[in-house]
């Protein structure tokens, strides 16, 4: 987001304006330079990593600083669950401070399980290995000529990805080392722990939401992460991780009704999460069992409180884990929100279609794109099997039904 | 898997059988608390929706001093003046009580008959916060729950599921004394399995797993066509002879850069224009190799 980046460059302005000339040669010095960060390609804006390269890339390049990523889990909390353990552990690895709150496992669970981040690797990211045709022409004999227009094509290259690294890999069989994990500052949320009063005041937002954000609005105003706050030691980012909000475990009954109690407990909560974002060097990931919220308007809701929103559709007990077309992939990822920063207009994904894979070094968000099928038996069956019962009625079969052959 | 979570559930553990007007689950969950008698464990059974009688049945062979029945099914709400268990009385600080009343300091087997009947009287968030309680509490080593799934919206059933550890959902089976039970299972790292076993109850509520429903797979299709050539009868020619594919190699086809052509146009020849350039002290230079990403 550009607030925190302008109004910075305006204080730093003013220290150097006893210089003769009003001239200044612009630089990217101005710019507050905080590790772990860049500004965006597009429009300037300061961006984090997720922690997943892929994502990254579908995102505009990374999480703008003072914005929310809604995370819609899937339907057993796996994959969310990795990609905000990436979003913390990327905060580890490059000095951010995190904020951890959750009301189902200890915040110290979840740091505990974080990936070990692979830091000698080399840069390159090396091209995804095209599954070879198995009937891959060899000889010039049968080499297939007609498609001659389209030799000059490049192939299609399903993996995202930017040209320039940002952000880390990680291990996901390992898990980070403790010295390192406890290197970076972290403050944890732990519902139970916060013994929630009931307060008088009637008030839209539930006494565990209330608490939540008191607590972060706390730790930014305490640890001076406010846009406004003074220059005076280095600026440091806010990591901000919210797990499964709206179950049933923050004592709201969003996910058990079509027409909850607390039905704007949540949106109350997000408005003033992103008030307290947009003014402060923070950025946050939250994720929301969006599968048990009957209420697909309160979803609608939620999802445009957030900047940025996809939704994880894993593979796992549907009958879509036996189809062929997914056998590569684990889930689909829907981008249901980009963020419009300071402008109407926003960049989009290209691809609509995409998919998403863990391996053991890397989660990767892919397109989903079907190589053509080239072999001879998958297609060619039920072609056969089509022209013999087109036969049964056709004329011009009547004649040899018996002989099955080639008929025009 | 039935066999695996009846052996035992892991610490912390927390079981739902899920079972619909078609088929109760009762009996399972009588041989869920038969198993856990048989490991010499004692078992809190909150019956709300079953006589003491009716739960003891079937019973009477295993050591029944580990077996304390909480009678909520004579006054659940607290209508008389000497309740033995209300519905109100399904919170954390009370259930933790009444697991530590035993004499053995191992914790104990909370079974719930039935979390659907709590659910009609109490708020589901307040389910569930006492549920993950009692989990983390440490007073109880594992809850199982019986939840009538077709008696709540779906999503009070998905928010307790959510919660569950694992989650066995009963169905009829083809025979009058078989049941299909579908498992899912969700480890601590995340990993989650799934299974359907076709079982059954015996009279001494011991289970037995008939067989592993198939999976439907990729179905074989059962007869094979004799393999014949559809290009033996044709009534047009589909072979080429050498001369012919001599000429067919020949033909030059659009938009192919043929190899001279491809050389012709990257080796500019005499008279054609060359770039000179000196460098300069002022060059911003990059010393990182810009083609190093490509494959050359």
């Amino acid at each position: 987001m550009a607030a925190p980046v302008n109004s910075v460059v305006n204080s730093s302005a003013k220290c150097s304006s006893f210089n003769a000339t009003s001239f200044q040669k612009k630089t990217r010095s101005r710019l507050i330079s905080i590790p772990g960060t860049r500004p965006s390609v597009q429009n300037g804006q300061l961006l984090v990593s997720t922690g997943v390269t892929s994502l990254d890339y579908l995102l505009g390049g990374g999480l703008a600083v003072g914005t929310v990523l809604l995370i819609e889990e899937d339907r057993y909390d796996s994959y969310s669950r990795m990609i905000l353990k990436y979003f913390l552990a990327e905060g580890v690895v490059c000095r951010h401070e995190l904020f951890v709150a959750s009301a189902q496992h200890t915040p110290d669970d979840i740091l505990q399980e974080l990936p070990s981040p692979i830091l000698d690797d080399v840069a390159i990211h090396k091209p995804v290995e095209q599954p070879r045709l198995s009937h891959e022409p060899q000889d010039s004999l049968d080499a297939m000529k007609i498609a001659w227009r389209y030799q000059n094509l490049p192939k299609v290259q399903t993996a995202l990805a930017s040209s320039s690294r940002f952000g880390h890999y990680y291990d996901v069989s390992k898990m980070m080392e403790a010295e390192i994990r406890e290197a970076a500052k972290c403050h944890r949320f732990y519902l139970p722990e916060h013994p929630t009063q009931s307060s008088p005041t009637h008030s839209p937002m539930l006494e565990s939401y209330s608490a939540l954000l008191k607590s972060l609005r706390d730790v930014i105003q305490r640890e001076g992460f406010e846009v406004t706050a003074p220059m005076s030691k280095s600026r440091n980012i806010l990591r901000i991780g919210l797990h499964s909000l709206g179950s049933t475990l923050w004592g709201d009954d969003l996910c058990c009704h079509d027409n909850p109690r607390h039905g704007h407990a949540l949106t109350t909560f997000l408005y003033g999460l992103r008030a307290l974002l947009r003014s402060s060097l923070s950025v946050a990931v939250v994720t929301v069992p969006s599968h048990l919220i009957q209420n697909r308007a309160l979803m609608g809701r939620i999802t445009r409180l957030c900047d940025n929103a996809i939704a994880l559709e894993s593979f796992k007990g549907s009958e879509r884990e036996a189809n062929p077309l997914y056998k590569d992939y684990h889930g689909l990822l829907h981008v249901r929100q980009v963020p419009h920063l300071n402008c109407l207009a926003s960049q989009l994904p290209d691809h609509k279609d995409l998919a998403f894979k863990l391996k053991r070094k890397q989660f990767s968000i892919e397109r989903l794109h079907l190589p053509p099928d080239l072999s001879e038996t998958v297609s060619r069956v039920s072609r056969g099997e089509l022209a013999g019962t087109a036969m049964v009625g056709s004329a011009c079969g009547s004649g040899t039904s018996g002989n099955k052959h080639l008929d025009f | 898997m039935l066999s695996e979570l009846l052996q035992g559930t892991d610490t912390g553990g927390f079981l739902i059988v899920q079972d619909n007007i078609s088929h109760s689950g009762r009996p399972l969950l009588k041989s869920f608390i038969s198993a856990a008698l048989n490991r010499d464990e004692d078992v809190h059974v909150l019956a709300f929706e079953a006589s003491e009688e009716e739960l003891k049945d079937g019973l009477q062979g295993l050591p029944c001093q580990r077996l304390h029945i909480h009678n909520a099914y004579i006054d659940p709400l607290g209508w008389t003046a000497h309740p033995a268990f209300t519905v109100q009385q399904f919170c954390f600080e009370e259930l933790t009580q009444l697991a530590k009343q035993t004499s053995q300091p191992k914790p104990a087997t909370l079974v719930i008959d039935s979390l659907s009947w709590i659910l009609r009287h109490l708020n589901p968030p307040h389910v569930c916060k006492t549920l993950q309680q009692l989990r983390k509490g440490g007073a109880v080593r594992a809850i199982i729950g019986l939840l009538h799934a077709d008696m709540h919206q779906r999503g009070t059933v998905g928010s307790i599921c959510h919660l569950a550890t694992s989650v066995i959902a009963v169905s009829p089976g083809m025979k009058a004394d078989e049941a299909v039970a579908k498992t899912t299972k969700r480890a601590k790292s995340g990993k989650v399995t799934q299974d359907e076993e076709i079982f059954r109850i015996n009279e001494d509520l011991t289970v037995v797993v008939l067989n592993k429903t198939s999976h439907p797979g990729p179905k074989q299709t059962d007869q094979e066509e004799p393999e014949m050539d559809p290009t033996a009868n044709l009534t047009f020619n589909l072979r080429l002879s050498d001369t012919e594919r001599e000429a067919k190699e020949k033909l030059a086809l659009p938009f192919v850069f043929s190899k001279e052509k491809k050389m012709a146009l990257l080796q500019s020849g005499p008279g054609s224009g060359r770039i000179l350039y000196e460098p300069d002290a002022n060059d911003d230079y990059d010393q990182e190799d810009p083609d190093d990403d490509l494959d050359v």
